[in-house]
Parts: C-alpha cells; sequence; structure tokens
C-alpha cells in the first residue's frame, strides 16, 4: 500500500491553480484543490477537478504513431521526428514557411513556449503562433 | 498526539495513518506509514480541512482489510458514521484520533480558521442568497423573492462539480448529476434549479453540514444553507439526525423490511 497526495500546479490556463494529486500504488486516482494556495483557496473548475482523467485515460498515446497506408502505426520516436522534419521541409519548400501554422500550448512551461515560438520563428521562418488557451 | 499515532503504527493497531504536514508552508494531507515512523514528528493538525475520510474510503475500496488511522474533527466523524451506514469504510478497520473543532455556532473555540464564509457583498445582500444566513431567516422572504433570490444563486453555477466531488459522503459510482436522462448535459449554467435541487435532494439523510462544498464553490453558492434545510425536513419527517450516530438511515431500503417510517405526531 502507498498512498501518497502530490502538491503541484493546474496545467491548463494561465491562472496556476493550486491542485494536490492523490497517487495510490503509483495510480493518479483522484484530484484536490489546494485549500491554503494564494490563486485558487481551494476552488477549482472543471476541467482543474478532471486533471487526474486525461493522465490515466484509456485513449492517451503511449507511443508514436505514424499513418501508413490509411492506418495509424506505432512506430519509434526517430522514426517519427525523422517523418514530420521531411514533411515541414518539403511543404515549405513548396508552398512557403507562411503555410505553416503552429500551436503552442498552455500545458507546458513558459520557457518551452519560448522555444516553440523560436522553433516557428528561426527554424521555419513563420510568424504563426499561437496557443490553445486562447478560449 | 505525535507519539500516540507512532505507537499505533509500531503496535500495528494501525496500518497507516492519514494526518497533516507542513510541506512548502502548506498544511496539506499525509499519509503516515509504519515505514518510516520518524516521520510522524512531522505530525500537524493544520488549519485548513481536507476530506481525510474520503481518502480513507478511496484507499479501502483498494485494500479492504487495511487498518486507516485518521485525524477527526466533528464533521469528520458525523462523515465516518454515513459512510459507516452506507457501507463504504467499516468500522472496525478505522481508529480516529480527535483534534479540535472548527469555529462554528456551536462551538466558539476551533483552530480550524477556514470554515466562516466572508461577510457577502452588497448586490449578494440584495438580490442573491447570504452565505451567513441561518435556514429561519432564509424562510422570511417572500415565496417569490425567495425563488428569485434561490434563481440567481443557482445561475452562477460554472457546473465544475465541485460540490461533488469534495464531498466526503458522495461516493455513487453513478452520479445523478451526469445522467442525461434526469438532467440536461452539455450545457452551461447546467439545467437550473433542477442541477442542484437533484443534488439537495440526494443530501437528505446524507449531509453532514461540513461546509467543504461551499468552501469548494468558486461561485459562492450557499449550498450548505440549502443542504441544511433539506436535512431539517429529514429531521422533522423522520427523526433522524444525519451523522451523529451510525444508526441505520431512513432512506437505507436495503435489508429485510423498508423503514421509511415518519416520526410518529
Amino acid at each position: 500500500m502507498d498512498f501518497n497526495i502530490i502538491p503541484s500546479v493546474c496545467s491548463y490556463c494561465g491562472c496556476g491553480c493550486g491542485v494536490l494529486f492523490q497517487v495510490l500504488d503509483g495510480r493518479l486516482i483522484d484530484t484536490l484543490p489546494m485549500k491554503t494556495h494564494p490563486v485558487n483557496e481551494g476552488k477549482l473548475c472543471i476541467k482543474g477537478w478532471s486533471l487526474h482523467e486525461h493522465v490515466v485515460s484509456d485513449k492517451r498515446l503511449k507511443s508514436p504513431m505514424i499513418r501508413k497506408n490509411g492506418e495509424l502505426q506505432e512506430c519509434t520516436w526517430d522514426e517519427a521526428i525523422q517523418t514530420a522534419a521531411d514533411k515541414f521541409k518539403s511543404i515549405i519548400r513548396d508552398h512557403g514557411p507562411d503555410s505553416i501554422g503552429v500551436l503552442a500550448s498552455a500545458k507546458i512551461t513558459n520557457e518551452e513556449n519560448y522555444l516553440v515560438q523560436k522553433f516557428a520563428r528561426a527554424v521555419i521562418g513563420t510568424n504563426n503562433v499561437d496557443h490553445c488557451a486562447r478560449l | 498526539m505525535q507519539e500516540q499515532v507512532r505507537e499505533w503504527l509500531e503496535q500495528g493497531k494501525v496500518d497507516i495513518f492519514l494526518g497533516y504536514k507542513n510541506i512548502q508552508g502548506h498544511p496539506l494531507p499525509y499519509c503516515y506509514t509504519k515505514d518510516n515512523l520518524d516521520e510522524t514528528g512531522n505530525l500537524i493538525v493544520g488549519k485548513a480541512r481536507y476530506s481525510l475520510e474520503k481518502m480513507a474510503t478511496k484507499i479501502a475500496a483498494e485494500h479492504p482489510e487495511l487498518k486507516i488511522g485518521l485525524l477527526v474533527r466533528d464533521c469528520n466523524q458525523r462523515a465516518l458514521n454515513v459512510l459507516y451506514i452506507w457501507n463504504q469504510l467499516r468500522p472496525d478497520n478505522i481508529e480516529t484520533m480527535s483534534v479540535n473543532c472548527c469555529p462554528s455556532k456551536l462551538k466558539e473555540h476551533g483552530d480550524c480558521s477556514y470554515l466562516e464564509p466572508e461577510k457577502a457583498a452588497p448586490l449578494k445582500m440584495m438580490i442573491g442568497i447570504d452565505n451567513n444566513m441561518d435556514v429561519e431567516t432564509a424562510e422570511e422572504f417572500s415565496q417569490e423573492d425567495r425563488y428569485k433570490r434561490w434563481m440567481y444563486e443557482f445561475q452562477k453555477c460554472l457546473k465544475c462539480y465541485g460540490c461533488r466531488d469534495i464531498c466526503p459522503v458522495c461516493f455513487c459510482k453513478e452520479c445523478s448529476l451526469e445522467h442525461k436522462d434526469l438532467i440536461a448535459t452539455g450545457s452551461v449554467p447546467p439545467e437550473v434549479p433542477i442541477f442542484h435541487l437533484v443534488r439537495a435532494v440526494h443530501m437528505g439523510g446524507r449531509c453532514i453540514d461540513c461546509g467543504l462544498c461551499e468552501d469548494a464553490c468558486p461561485v459562492d453558492i450557499s449550498l450548505r444553507l440549502l443542504y441544511r434545510k433539506v436535512n431539517d425536513i429529514v429531521s422533522d419527517v423522520f427523526d433522524y439526525n444525519t451523522g451523529t450516530s451510525a444508526d441505520q438511515s431512513p432512506f437505507n431500503m436495503l435489508g429485510e423490511e423498508v423503514k421509511l417510517e415518519p416520526k410518529p405526531i
């Protein structure tokens, strides 16, 4: 039996509500709002309350996949990244860099988001950068 | 208190003990085990209340034989009584350590400072229901006024399900609030007032007036007052005071006979 309460920060929007994850036998079973957190003071929205669900969801992808002959097949990360890079290159060559848009995420850190826009602007060469939290 | 818990763990009176520990400056629930007895020196009571009994219910569902120790305030004890009645926890496997309760009208001195609702703002006083009201005062409004005021409260709902998720006595696998035949799903605000009234009805004979739902409500709906009213009816009609004892609830229909008997007039 192993039961832990892990304090964390909600990864959805920019508010950064304090949450507590309940972990039973290594499995994330529930999310609770942190009562003493200065941001949310023990309250959460439905997305925060359901944080644990997408972690333990059956639908969650566990390895990268490539569509071959119309069917998704599991593959290695190297293979997936190479395929994406090749496709990007060919699209940029044929249609120009502005034919590509980059969607960053509210679920990653500031630094990672910085890297995403840097990647878009410096590597791909487009200003088409946006993020999913513009709800 | 810390030594007592250490003793309990050493002697095997309990396998785990749910209490609080100061982590990164926050009093957070913590599971003390016999594998790390020195940790018991960090046990604190903690001013913030969490539903330790709900955690115990989840642990017991996976490990039915585990003996669980628990730090309990009055509200936790009432919740435990209800959970015993509804077979979510076995009294034999639960060991409680009572600590001082939250300040309230019933108890003047208490340690918990996160219970009393804040003073309501002028708009809420004018057109809504003040969280600090008691049932009698809330009933003094005319029927029409009262209806408008409650509807004002309900339509603020974000449908976060926080009231249900934090509730120590909400344990059903299938929840009526998510049943599409009972309540229209997929829209915000939820179907008012049905959403809140369905929950209120289900709180009859269950709600132990701990106030965690109101604490967790992002839009300050006066849930505690609503459920208090529902339980007043249960108390008037069936002479049953929820959570005060481990006696069967009048709503417990399982068993040889159905005992939905009103109290003699």
